[in-house]
């Protein structure tokens, strides 16, 4: 059962972003948060699309020495086009993933950080369907325990440089 | 197709270092393209620099079969990502100094890529956080000291930029020029970034007529001369900014110069500089105070309604009647 409460709900701000000393888009604003459990993380996830949010049960009640992790989720009105099949770096203390101009994702193993833009024209069945499982997937394979990680990883049809 | 590239020393088999806006970059690459291209870049022979940042490159042949994007950049924090025509993708950490890249064919086996795109993009994202201030302005050498043309988009920098180049002055930039301190000078670094004008400066400039205007990055159509050697000027790397003007446009024929005050140029300069993650306090700090350095040189609103050509001379006249004084 999928299961999707929220303690207080607020107006999506996705509007057009149009500081013109912010043209990477870094202050845009992200009112929405929600907090989630992923395996045995605790993520806090910052939107400014409600349509972001993953389709999972809330928690409210942190557990013993779970480890948190944020991910800052920005719907990039200004981003053309669908997602490209991903193109998947793995540098040091960073995993980078670009799918086209519609999605660029950095996740900073040492700062316990997920960033992301998603484009416009990413619907909200695509990032359920295939962005959530991709995000949850590099999450786990970042902090969770190698046995715990396979267990709960997906796989994708992969050309490596190994 | 999902491709996934580990950057490690495994991967990047090949080392070298170049000199970029006075900072040292170590460059570990796959590809025989980027050393060749680096080996063009000035080189720290004697190591005299600690390196400033690192930057990796891989070059990917799976790149070559995607779809090709418009240049797009997005930031959040302290990473930075940028889709660059043809076919390639660069992340920044800005915290940790790192460039990571990933290179279709094609923009590897490109001289200009790496001249014109890769290296002023890694200064312009980077810069901040290794000492070095990129500011929207031109600037112009002579003997060694700079003049700096600043203005808001539009105000004719980059053509009066190039008039004052037909006057005898080298041309560090017409766009962007990348202030570093050091020791208590500062020092003003041109990237030889393309001389980029809009299609009607071909009125005052008859030469460009022998160019054909293309998209530039932004998608503006311009003409963009790689070399301005190519059409009788002259360039240089560095010098030290000496003087700032602040170009206005007007309707009213005349040129005027109104002295203005450091507190004019510090707004100026502060007000248009790209805002920075708070994940960034060095780099704020470091930024602000090269801007202040910056404001106590003498500074001046250049307000013309003349031809970039007039304008130029009119500044020259004025820059040698300064000159003199001081001598």
């Amino acid at each position: 059962m999928i299961f999707f409460w929220r303690q207080t709900v607020q107006q999506p701000d996705c509007s057009i972003h149009t500081d013109p000393l912010d043209l990477l888009r870094r202050f845009v604003p992200t009112p929405l948060k929600a907090v989630y459990r992923i395996g045995s993380l605790r993520v806090t996830v910052q939107t400014n699309d409600i349509t972001l949010f993953p389709a999972f049960p809330l928690v409210d009640i942190p557990l013993p020495g779970e480890r948190l992790l944020e991910w800052k989720l920005i719907r990039d009105l200004d981003a053309p086009g669908l997602l490209d099949p991903p193109l998947f770096l793995t540098c040091g203390a960073l995993t980078i993933v670009e799918m086209g101009s519609a999605c660029f994702l950095g996740l900073d193993h040492e700062r316990g950080e997920l960033l992301g833009f998603i484009g416009a024209e990413v619907d909200a069945r695509t990032h359920q369907e295939f962005l959530v499982p991709f995000l949850c997937q590099m999450t786990n394979e970042a902090f969770l325990p190698a046995e715990e990680a396979e267990r709960s990883g997906f796989h994708a049809t992969e050309q490596t440089n190994d | 197709m999902t491709t996934k590239l580990a950057f490690n020393q495994e991967t990047l088999l090949f080392r070298t270092d170049v000199l970029v806006a006075g900072t040292r970059c170590l460059v570990s690459t796959n590809s025989c393209d980027i050393l060749r291209a680096a080996a063009q870049s000035p080189r720290d022979t004697q190591r005299s620099c600690t390196p400033s940042f690192e930057m990796e490159v891989m070059v990917e042949s799976a790149l070559d079969v995607v779809p090709e994007h418009a240049a797009h950049f997005r930031g959040n924090r302290h990473l930075v990502f940028a889709k660059l025509p043809p076919r390639s993708f660069i992340a920044f950490d800005l915290l940790r100094r790192r460039v990571h890249a990933v290179l279709s064919n094609a923009a590897a086996r490109d001289l200009s890529f790496w001249n014109t795109r890769l290296l002023p993009i890694t200064i312009g994202v980077l810069g901040t956080t290794l000492g070095v201030v990129p500011l929207h302005c031109a600037c112009l050498d002579r003997n060694g000291s700079a003049a700096l043309i600043a203005g808001v988009s539009g105000a004719g920098k980059s053509t009066l930029a190039t008039a004052m180049s037909q006057l005898g002055f080298a041309l560090l930039s017409d766009d962007w020029t990348y202030i570093s301190k050091h020791r208590s000078a500062l020092l003003a670094h041109g990237l030889y970034s393309p001389l980029k004008l809009l299609p009607d400066a071909a009125r005052f400039f008859p030469v460009l007529r022998h160019f054909s205007p293309r998209r530039s990055l932004n998608g503006e159509l311009a003409y963009e001369i790689e070399s301005v050697q190519s059409i009788g000027l002259s360039a240089t790397g560095i010098s030290r900014p000496a003087c700032i003007f602040f170009l206005e446009r007007t309707s009213a024929p005349g040129c005027y110069l109104l002295r203005c005050h450091s507190e004019y140029v510090r707004e100026f300069f502060t007000k248009n500089v790209e805002r920075l993650p708070d994940e960034l306090p060095a780099a704020k700090a470091c930024r602000a105070s090269i801007i202040k350095v910056l404001s106590d040189r003498p500074s001046w609103i250049l307000r013309t309604g003349e031809s970039p050509q007039v304008t130029a001379e009119h500044l020259n006249d004025f820059l040698l009647e300064a000159d003199r004084a001081t001598a």
